[in-house]
């Protein structure tokens, strides 16, 4: 039941989304379709207004499709399938599940619609124009820099950490976490990661699962909360109990909310992607690949991930602050 | 022995998408009278109840209450006429107690601003309940029992005791024998004629014959959607009323002797 | 025959221990709150964990709480956590757009608008509710269809309100915070269980339990649930009463969507993202039917308790929280098969 009442509330959305994008259609023009992850992500927000900057100077029409607020490979599919079906030229794709949007993917390409990746990617990239992600692997080993810096890591002492997550399978939580384990091995061996839980997508859950560890773990060092609802729950958490500053707290994205919370202290440091870039570049190479039927130079292009703590600019902040559509 | 019309029925149709289940149908209720409707299996008896208790909208024709016109919406302005009807399917609400389902619609409340808050004064309507049900004079089962815990009967007994206990001018009875032993469909008899003592207009619809010609004024037949006669119920006799509700005479007998 | 009168005892007492769904269900409680013990080192039985458990129940408590009345009158709405994503919004955006507040405010200098918040939260979840009615009531669309109509728009409305992104405003963190008996040594004991929130979520739930189960509201939805037709033939406005009670659970979840404004301190578009189906969750564990008719507030109350007592426990002990899913899922097949049996037994 769970999975046909997604179903049916994506078609709504979807169907409303197409409706809002027919407005501007014109003669043989390129139209690019953009299935993204969950439209209540202020992440997928700030890619959509890359994205539409990008099609507006291309002059291609956009579909900007995805579900309301289920980062779900369930509600993804038929949203996928009802996109090909109105046979744009590209697609960009965010899957939420590397296996189970591939079938959907294929399809689109043996339809003829060139498809990029971005963000996340299906398992198999042959067929896939262009992969643009941030670089999540070393985002996570940022935020493990951050932490250790603020804890003062000292070799030969032990520091106890866990990790908020959103889901085991999202592919940037699991490279950031790759990342983060990776830098903690190689770096900050002293740094035990105790625990990792879920919030599936509810940043009341997220700070539930914070609420929970500040009893299990005494001695909590630090918190790495893979994304922006996971952030935005252990903020909360921290702050509710007056732990702000105490424990190291390292986000991910940059949402106005969290970013003012650098100033106020409760983040240590918010590792903030540049998902209107992504956005741009991808829907800039599908042009090109479906105007000169030329791949680009390089398929995989990483876009880096930067700290912002208390040290950044105000402009630099500003800058990668994300930013909500008109 | 019959006294004025109290509630008067004319020229009502009502159709159920192509199915047409009452046609024109016409007749007179009396104070202190007894009407018996009979017909077939489908002739339209339980639509009639129902356009006469306000469950259903007529789609056209005319109630006439104490002689004024009336025009149901909704059968909270039947029940509020003093106008109580036993649905020849359940009426009850199985989840709820036997004195809930006696109140149901016209609760009692607590003394006080609870009260005005609408709390349930549950333990005063359990004994009036009960109290009430005695009266009408059925073996009534303890009032703080789930409906849904009762046999076809105590349900049925119920029912009846609930109707009859709140009329207060017309009680409508959508075949009361129904799940009954003899025994108790033979006080259910005794309860009609009790009502009819006490000045009430009573409709009483059965396919048991018997009790019909026993309890009965008057008897209306309907026929797919007609009333096809309306007679004192002496001019009837067993055989006469199952070819009459069958359409194998049109004529009673009595009345081409009279001609 | 003492050997037939012995086993006839022992069902007998299985059955009644069956056949009282609160003796159940707080059974249940204590065998995972062991069990999470026993598998946590001991960490489990703290009052910081129960603590969380109860800011988790406040969270959800008023979904469940509206999901009882609306599934006793045999209707379901899936409507409720867009209402709380939704709520929580509406409030941050008046507070922060409209009244030009900032974050800045704290404390009890927040106090007032907070409570304005509460009242904005609670008309626009009576909003979606009064839509609801309408769908069900005038245009005659089934329960499902017509809040998982509301459920979709909601959320939409939500995203395009805040921007996709949580509204930081005014808060004061103390009020989700567990309240100390002053005097009593925190370290030696721990008496915070109860937030001011929790508490106020605990109060709403007893008045809505005392209007179903001792008032006229409860009568009314019980036979609608049972038997509309019964129901509207005693003269019960079946519409009217039907309205009533998606506007309670609307204005509910509006509540809870407050109250998630408060435990984060932003109004959040995915707030109250997946709550509906762990509401209509802990009715069903509660011991309430899908066919109307049945349901108490007592079991609700329990089910919300035990899903976040899952919730907490799994992540006490260690276990991936993907188990929660699954538990949560033979909770309510449990449920379901206790109902089955309960209604054999009643037939005998
Ligand atoms: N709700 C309904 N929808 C459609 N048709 C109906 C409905 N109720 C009754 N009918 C039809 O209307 C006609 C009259 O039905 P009604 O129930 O009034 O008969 P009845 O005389 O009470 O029969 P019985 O003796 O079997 O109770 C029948 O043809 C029946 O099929
Ligand atoms: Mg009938």
């Amino acid at each position: 039941m769970k999975r046909s009442l997604r179903t049916i509330a994506a078609f709504g959305v979807a169907a409303a989304l197409v409706a809002g994008a027919s407005g501007c259609a014109a003669n043989k023009q390129i139209t690019i379709a953009f299935v993204m992850g969950a439209e209540s992500d202020p992440f997928f927000q700030a890619m959509k207004v890359g994205a539409q900057a990008e099609a507006k100077a291309e002059g291609v029409k956009l579909i900007w499709q995805g579900d309301a607020s289920h980062y779900d490979v369930a509600t993804e599919v038929p949203i996928v399938d009802n996109v090909i079906a109105q046979k744009p030229d590209g697609l960009v794709l965010i899957p939420t599940d590397p296996d189970g949007l591939q079938a959907s993917s294929d399809k689109a390409v043996a339809a003829g619609i060139a498809v990029a990746n971005v963000d996340t990617h299906v398992t198999d990239l042959s067929k896939v124009v262009t992969f643009i992600t941030g670089d999540n692997t070393d985002g996570g080993a940022k935020a493990a820099k951050a932490i250790a810096d603020k804890i003062g890591y000292t070799a030969g002492k032990t520091y106890e950490v866990v990790v908020g997550l959103t889901s085991a399978t999202a592919t940037t939580n699991v490279a950031r976490l790759e990342g983060f384990k990776a830098a903690v091995a190689a770096s900050y061996p002293g740094i035990v990661i105790k625990d990792v839980a879920y919030s599936a997508s509810n940043p009341q859950t997220a700070s539930s699962n914070v609420n929970n560890w500040l009893t299990k773990y005494p001695n909590l060092s630090g918190i790495f909360a893979i994304d922006g609802t996971n952030a935005s729950g252990a903020a909360a958490a921290l702050q509710a109990k007056g732990l702000t500053g105490k424990i190291a707290l390292v986000g991910y994205d940059a949402y106005p909310a969290n970013v003012d919370l650098i100033k106020a202290g409760v983040f240590t440091a918010l590792i903030a992607q540049d998902p209107a870039a992504e956005a741009r570049l991808a829907i800039k190479t599908l042009v090109d690949y479906i105007k000169n039927k030329k791949s680009p130079a390089q398929r995989d292009v990483v876009i880096p991930n930067v700290t912002l703590d208390a040290m950044t600019s105000a402009s630099d902040l500003a800058k990668y602050t994300y930013v909500a559509t008109k | 022995m019959a006294g004025e019309v109290i509630y008067e029925v004319k020229n009502v149709s009502k159709r159920y998408g192509s199915v047409v289940a009452l046609d024109g149908a016409s007749l007179k209720l009396h104070a202190g009278e007894v009407l018996g409707l009979v017909g077939d299996n489908g002739a339209g008896k339980s639509t009639l109840v129902k356009v006469l208790s306000g469950a259903h909208d007529a789609d056209g024709g005319e109630l006439f209450l104490d002689g004024k016109e009336v025009r149901w919406h909704d059968p909270r302005q039947a029940l509020d006429a003093g106008i109580e009807t036993l649905y020849q399917e359940s009426g009850l609400a199985p989840h709820l107690t036997v004195s809930q389902n006696v109140f149901l619609g016209r609760e009692k409340f607590v003394k006080g601003l609870l009260g005005k808050l609408g709390f349930l004064a549950r333990k005063q309507m359990e004994e009036e309940a009960h109290h009430d049900l005695e009266a009408v004079g059925i073996a009534v089962p303890a009032s703080n029992r789930s409906v849904s815990q009762l046999s076809g009967g105590q349900r049925q007994a119920v029912a009846i005791g609930r109707a009859v206990s709140w009329a207060k001018k017309v009680i409508i009875l959508d075949e009361p024998t129904n799940h009954l032993g003899a025994r108790q469909a033979g006080e259910v008899l005794q309860i009609v004629k009790a009502a009819k003592a006490k000045g009430l207009g009573v409709i009483f619809i059965s396919h048991t014959l018997p009790h019909v010609l026993e309890v009965t004024d008057r008897v209306v037949v309907l026929r797919l959607g007609k009333i096809v006669k309306d007679a004192p119920t002496h001019l009837f006799d067993g055989d006469t009323l199952v070819a009459m509700i069958t359409g194998t005479i049109t004529e009673l007998p009595s009345e081409k002797k009279s001609q | 025959m003492t050997d037939s009168k012995q086993t006839l005892s022992v069902m007998d007492r299985a059955r009644s221990l069956v056949g009282n769904q609160t003796s159940l269900l707080i059974l249940v409680m204590i065998v995972l709150s062991i069990v999470f013990t026993a598998f946590s080192n001991g960490t489990f039985l703290s009052t910081g964990v129960f603590a969380n458990i109860l800011t988790d129940w406040g969270g959800y408590i008023l979904l469940a709480v509206g999901q009882t009345l609306v599934v006793i009158s045999g209707g379901i709405d899936l409507s409720v956590g867009s209402t709380v994503s939704l709520s929580s919004v509406v409030a941050g955006f008046v507070m922060v757009k409209v009244l030009g507040l900032t974050a800045e405010l704290k404390g009890v200098d927040a106090w007032g608008v907070l409570f304005l918040a509460a009242l904005i939260s609670i008309a626009t979840g009576l909003v979606v509710g009064a839509i609801n009615a309408v769908l069900i009531n005038v245009l005659k669309i089934v329960p499902f269809i017509a809040t998982l109509s509301t459920f979709g728009a909601a959320a939409g409305l939500a995203i395009i309100i805040s921007g996709g992104m949580p509204m930081q405003g005014p808060s004061d963190f103390s009020l989700i915070n567990p309240v100390r008996i002053p005097g009593i040594d925190p370290l030696v004991f721990d008496t915070g269980l109860f937030s001011p929130m929790v508490l106020i979520m605990i109060i709403v739930t007893i008045v809505v339990g005392l209007f179903l189960h001792k008032a006229r509201f409860g009568l009314y939805t019980y036979a609608i649930g049972s038997n509309a037709f019964a129901a509207r033939a005693a003269g019960i406005n079946v519409k009217k009463h039907t309205a009533k009670i998606y506007l309670v659970s609307g204005a509910l979840s509006g509540l809870a969507g407050f109250y998630a404004y408060v435990r984060l301190g932003s109004g959040s578009p995915s707030s109250g993202t997946g709550m509906e189906l762990y509401a209509i969750a802990a009715t069903v564990i509660g011991g309430a039917s899908l066919m109307g008719g049945i349901g108490r507030m007592w079991g609700t109350a329990l089910g919300t308790l035990i899903l976040f007592t899952v919730q907490s426990g799994l992540l006490m002990t260690g276990v991936a929280t993907d188990w929660k899913q699954i538990i949560v899922a033979i909770l309510i097949a449990a449920a379901v098969a206790v109902q089955t049996l309960q209604k054999k037994n009643g037939a005998r």
